[in-house]
């Protein structure tokens, strides 16, 4: 499955790069997470509970390895997240450039699923991975704007 | 002996037991003490398998044993190859069986990692919530092609490579045909991988008695002899200490022959090691992994045409995909292999086909058992042909059919029961001429359709024709008793899933018997009451049982003239078998019922002559030399939407020859059921998979199985050309209507949009034909 | 397929279901028909620590007149809807939308308000209120609201409903003079998931010009989404073929759908625009003819 888009920021690169790589902001803004801790310079790891609907959050341990990292422009996640319902891996490549006054965002994950959310949830996995990708960058921009002003 | 009962439509015996309530299936067996099973099954499609944590597990109250691969011990071993490579030369075959339990290695989404025991399936299933396993992924072998490039991974790491299987199989000779041709039709086809979706899953029940040292195992099997055979071997015992009892099922269509999954293999030895039965009922979600599947190859084919469409010869190269492990062999290839040639004069064909292993699960024939793939190659084939040469598509088939003097027609190559192609008997250009008539093709495709189209709508037909190879050896057997009540049983080792075997087989006994099909009883599928068998797959049950079933009978009867002439002091062709009774032809008076004969026949004092076999008893065997091929044609009429892609079916026509029809309502059952697996294969049923490896739609949410809403009624008609390789004429019928549908349903489909796409793969969901649309408009 | 363990509370009133639901916040989850719950719990994907069951709660069922248009417990099976004269005379697009859903056995147990407080994308009922404009009641311990059906479901399977609230009751307002409705979808069997279903009521003033035209989709976007695009499209304009094959293809605009395994998005944007465009057409001819 793959997820993209762009997003532009009010704030320069450098300031949504460091919120991006930001433990306490990956906690905040990527939906479900319910803790993340950095691990290592380059690796991340937590634990999420995604739930939609009457389907009870599910918890994934989550493993986030950084790869290619090029700050302020381009870094590639290695995630793996495995749970009771299921797991789900891939990667996520993230590109920042400027904008005038803003940063735009690219971003491009290829994600696959797998166990019981694949085999009886294939309806749903469009519909939930755009809505977590809104969620989590609305969250983010909020986030960038609070530190931004703050 | 004038036959009553043979082609009579009587109501199926069976069916007051089956609609009310009061059959006994696998789940309905309850025993005191009963412990319940669940399975932990694989999330991954591929990968190494570093551990399976059952500590948990084993600690949770309720839990009565855990085991994994590594406890199983020496009964962990690869299950048998059930069907060894054919004598075809130069032919590859890598065997790869499946294991009970994987260990090392996970090679398909849901196979078994460990095996829970527990006080019941709720606290079972608990467990299995409890196991951590770790799993390192490797990439999913899926794509036939690209699984045999270099570098690709390899699903058995033993074999290097996942080549499972290569064969070829010629006649005459291509390369000169092709030469010669007048237009060469060449096209890629692909087929894609469905559900069997029986409406029980398996399940196996299993109780071992201590003291009477006998292990009772009642399983939803196809074939509960080989069962039985297979089980006493792995467990140590005689093969009289197992009894195996496949009560009602529901529904089979090949998945459930004697395949000794990991379930079946391990329930029973659960069973001795805790000295309590153990149950374990497949669940949906289960069954979409667990049992086995059918149907991914992709064939690229070679059609040379004469200017007026005489068949010069075939050439097809294609890849079956036989997932993870091929332990059912090659029927499925050889299957597509032969049935290809339908029922035309081919003079030259090259065939050659190459299995593949990949990371879905297992592959094993499924109701037509790799049959349709060749109908669907030579019947989309001929209507290129037909359409390139400006010719009738009914009339490119008349020109090819095989003439009715044609037989035994020797195709020159091997089937799958390793005996040579060879048709023994079939009216190919009738059948068609009955489908045409009742279709009303000339009127349809001259005035209707023209009407129709005018007024803005998009009908089209589809009219094919095909063979099935059915009745295939080696045997089957069956004893007939007559028992003092008055009551005559029959029984025989092949399983029942919903044939009606319990109303053919009274029928094939009435007659010689000369009573009420009522008043027979037929026992199926219980290895105590009958021990010699293979089983009910290829459509043989009602061809290779139905004669050993009738020839006992005739046996029987003869038992009963001898002592009937002996009781009523009456030559024995002047006795008349009648109602129950015997009596001396014109002296009703002088009679005896077959139940106070029964009594006679079994004296309990005095002496006997010498040789005297007690009671109306016989057991008799029928093996056929080879199969025999039964033929069809189907008809349809559909509508297409060509803004939402919607398909709809408004007349479906079969004209079926099974040979002699021992039961027309049974005949039509099966060919009504099979087109509606058709029908399935055609629009709805695709297991679709991620690249991962992963099922998308392990749910009847997903996974489309057509309902009665969606299937017509279909019009049936019979050709009847008996088989001379067998005393009743019979041939087989269980897979037909599936096999044909897909063919049908995609030459009426391209008729309808008036050729503007091709139809070259199945199944065809209107999203792919909104898709084809499109590309047909770019 | 066992559900996990939990425990199950059966209250007798309205009042008692909503104390337990405020007693055990997000660990309960009421239980209407159970035609969604049950699965997704069987599959061990809902695993609710309690289940409070409102079948044994008398109230909630029942279709009545409200303000000229209708209310329904939620409660209420479909198919006592579907069977309900009543119902078919005040809101039609209600009655002709009931026979797509599901199977008459699922209607059996299904309820209107299990299926509405459920908010699944491609269920018919959430695109029948938001087209209708229906008003959705919400009780909680000493307390009740009205939602507007539109700003009831918030997004994929999410509605405004608040930890201790219970969907009691939906009122459909009377429907106005010269009012035309039609429901379309295609699905692949009867009664599987629509790939694309359209709502649709229509208002003619008096020179038989579109007064009013309220679309609502499924299974195009998070809930049910109405098409405010062919609404634009259609306002004051005389219903024409080209007039509204024309604001159909505007649709386009309103929809953002999936793509699965049975439709991809293009696929689904097809049948928006078909589908919207025999809808309407049905719609204004019924319009026209009362």
């Amino acid at each position: 499955m793959i997820v993209e888009g762009d997003y532009t920021f009010a704030g320069t690169r450098e300031a949504v790069w460091e919120a991006l790589l930001d433990p306490e902001v990956i906690a905040h803004t990527m939906p479900g997470t319910q803790e993340m801790v950095r691990v290592a310079p380059d690796r991340y790891e937590g634990r999420m509970r995604v739930g939609v609907g009457a389907i009870t959050a599910a918890e994934f341990q989550l493993a986030v390895q950084l790869v290619d990292v090029v700050p302020p422009e381009r870094y590639t996640m290695e995630i793996d997240g495995r749970g009771r319902f299921g797991f789900t891996r891939g990667t996520a490549t993230v590109n920042l450039s400027p904008d005038g006054a803003g940063t735009v965002m690219r971003f491009r994950a290829d994600m696959q699923v797998g166990g019981k959310i694949a085999a009886v949830g294939q309806r749903l996995l469009d519909s939930v991975s755009k809505m977590m990708t809104k969620q989590g960058l609305e969250a983010l921009a909020a986030e960038v704007k609070r530190r931004l002003a703050g | 002996m004038s036959p009553r009962w043979l082609g009579e439509r009587v109501p199926r015996l069976e069916d007051t037991k089956l609609l009310t309530g009061r059959a006994l299936f696998t789940d309905d067996v309850d025993l005191p003490g009963m412990l319940h099973a669940a399975f932990l099954r694989s999330d991954e499609a591929h990968g190494v398998l570093r551990g399976v944590d059952v500590a948990a597990a084993r600690a949770r109250p309720g839990v009565v044993a855990v085991w994994t691969a590594a406890d199983l011990g020496d009964y962990w071993k690869p299950g048998p190859l059930l069907v060894p490579p054919p004598p075809i030369a130069g032919i590859v075959f890598n065997a790869a069986t499946q294991v009970p339990l994987a260990r090392e290695k996970v090679r398909h989404v849901g196979e078994p990692l460990a095996l829970v025991v527990a006080e019941s399936r709720y606290l079972a299933e608990d467990a299995l919530d409890d196991i951590v396993v770790d799993i390192e992924p490797l990439p999913a072998v899926m794509d036939l092609e690209a699984a045999l490039a270099p570098g690709a991974a390899v699903v058995h790491d033993e074999l290097g490579g996942n080549l499972a299987a290569r064969a070829r199989q010629t006649k005459g000779d291509w390369a000169a045909a092709r030469a010669r041709a007048h237009a060469v039709i060449a096209r890629r086809f692909r087929y894609d991988r469905g559900a069997a979706a029986a409406i029980e899953n398996r399940g196996v029940v299993a109780a071992w008695d201590a003291r009477s040292e006998e292990l009772t195992v009642w399983d939803t099997t196809q074939a509960p002899i080989p069962i039985r055979n297979g089980l006493a071997g792995m467990l140590g015992l005689g093969q009289s200490q197992v009894r195996v009892v496949a009560p009602f099922i529901g529904g089979g269509f090949g998945p459930k022959i004697m395949m000794f999954y990991p379930e079946e293999v391990l329930i029973p030895w659960a069973a001795m090691r805790l000295g309590r039965p153990v149950k374990w009922i497949e669940d949906r979600r289960e069954n979409f992994y667990a049992t086995t599947q059918e149907r991914l190859q992709i064939h690229d084919a070679e059609l040379a045409v004469a200017k007026d469409g005489t068949i010069l010869g075939v050439r097809d190269r294609f890849l079956s995909d036989t997932g993870a492990y091929d332990p059912y062999g090659l029927t499925i290839p050889i299957n597509s292999q032969c049935t290809l040639l339908g029922p035309y004069a081919v003079p030259n064909y090259d065939s050659e086909f190459t299995v593949v292993f990949t990371n879905r699960p297992i592959v094993t024939p499924v109701r037509g058992a790799g049959r349709q793939h060749g109908v669907f190659v030579m019947e989309r084939l001929l209507d290129l042909a037909a359409r390139e040469l400006g010719m009738d598509r009914v009339e490119i088939r008349r020109r090819n059919f095989l003439p009715p003097d044609a037989f035994p027609h020797d195709h020159q190559i091997l089937f799958q029961d390793f005996r040579p192609l060879v048709y023994d008997s079939g009216r190919y250009a009738e059948a068609m001429d009955q489908a045409v008539a009742a279709i009303d093709y000339e009127r349809f495709v001259r005035v209707e359709q023209p009407k129709l189209r005018a007024a803005g709508r998009r009908v089209g037909l589809g009219i094919v024709s095909y063979i099935e190879g059915t009745g295939i050896g080696p045997y089957e057997g069956a004893r007939v008793t007559i028992e003092p009540s008055g009551t005559v049983r029959v029984a025989t080792g092949v399983g029942t899933q919903g044939q009606g075997h319990f109303t053919t087989f009274a029928q094939l006994v009435s007659d010689v018997l000369g009573m009420d099909p009522s008043k027979v009883q037929v026992i199926t599928g219980d290895t105590r009451e009958f021990g010699w068998g293979t089983g009910t797959f290829a459509s043989r049950g009602a061809v290779v049982a139905g004669n050993a079933v009738h020839e006992a009978a005739i046996r029987v009867r003869k038992k009963v003239l001898a002592l009937a002439g002996a009781v009523l002091d009456a030559k024995e062709d002047a006795l008349v078998l009648e109602c129950g009774s015997v009596h001396v032809k014109g002296a009703p008076e002088r009679a005896i019922r077959l139940g106070d004969l029964a009594v006679k026949a079994n004296p309990l004092r005095g002496g006997v002559t010498p040789g005297t076999e007690p009671g109306l008893e016989a057991t008799a065997y029928f093996g056929p030399d080879r199969g025999n091929a039964a033929n069809g044609v189907h008809a349809l009429i559909v509508e297409v939407d060509a803004e939402t892609c919607e398909v709809r079916i408004l007349r479906y026509v079969v004209v079926h020859d099974c040979g002699t029809v021992i039961n027309p309502t049974v005949v039509e059952g099966q060919v009504q059921g099979g087109v509606a697996m058709g029908i399935g294969n055609a629009f709805y049923e695709q297991l679709v998979w991620g690249e991962n490896g992963q099922l998308m739609n392990a749910s009847f949410m997903d996974y489309l199985l057509p309902t009665a809403l969606d299937v017509p009624a279909v019009e049936m008609r019979h050709t009847v050309t008996p088989s001379p390789l067998n005393p009743l004429g019979a041939k087989g019928v269980g897979e037909a209507g599936a096999i044909p549908a897909a063919a049908a349903f995609a030459q009426a489909v391209e008729d309808a949009l008036q050729g503007g796409i091709e139809v070259l793969e199945m199944p065809l969901s209107p999203n792919r034909l909104f898709e084809l649309m499109q590309d047909g408009a770019a | 397929m066992k559900p996990a363990a939990f425990e199950y509370l059966r209250p007798g009133s309205v009042d008692e279901a909503l104390e337990l639901l405020e007693r055990h916040g997000a660990d309960a989850k009421p239980l209407a028909g159970g035609q969604s719950l049950v699965p997704a719990m069987n599959f061990r994907l809902a695993q609710p620590a309690v289940l409070v069951d409102l079948n044994g709660v008398a109230d909630l069922a029942g279709i009545a007149a409200a303000d000229g248009g209708l209310r329904i417990g939620a409660m209420t099976r479909q198919r006592a809807v579907e069977r309900s004269a009543f119902a078919a005379e005040r809101a039609p697009l209600l009655a002709e939308t009931l026979p797509f859903i599901a199977h008459p056995q699922i209607r059996n147990r299904g309820t209107v308000g299990g299926s509405l407080a459920h908010a699944d994308p491609a269920a018919e009922l959430p695109a029948v209120m938001v087209a209708a404009q229906a008003r959705l009641l919400l009780r909680r311990r000493g307390g009740e609201r009205r939602v507007e059906a539109e700003r009831f479901f918030t997004g994929l399977f999410a509605t405004a409903l608040e930890p201790g609230e219970l969907l009691t009751a939906v009122e459909l307002p009377a429907m106005a003079p010269r009012t035309g409705w039609a429901f379309a979808e295609v699905s692949r069997r009867h009664g599987d998931y629509a790939l694309v279903g359209v709502a649709c009521l229509v208002t003619l003033d008096g020179r038989g010009r579109c007064a009013s035209a309220r679309v609502a989709l499924l299974s195009v976007g998070e809930g049910p989404v109405l098409a405010p695009s062919v609404a634009a499209a259609l306002a004051g304009a005389a219903p024409t073929p080209e007039a509204v094959r024309a604001a159909a293809e505007e649709v386009d605009a309103d929809v953002d759908p999936p793509s699965d395994i049975h439709a991809s998005a293009a696929y689904r944007r097809r049948l928006a625009r078909v589908l919207t465009r025999r809808a309407l057409t049905r719609a204004f001819d019924r319009a026209a003819s009362r």
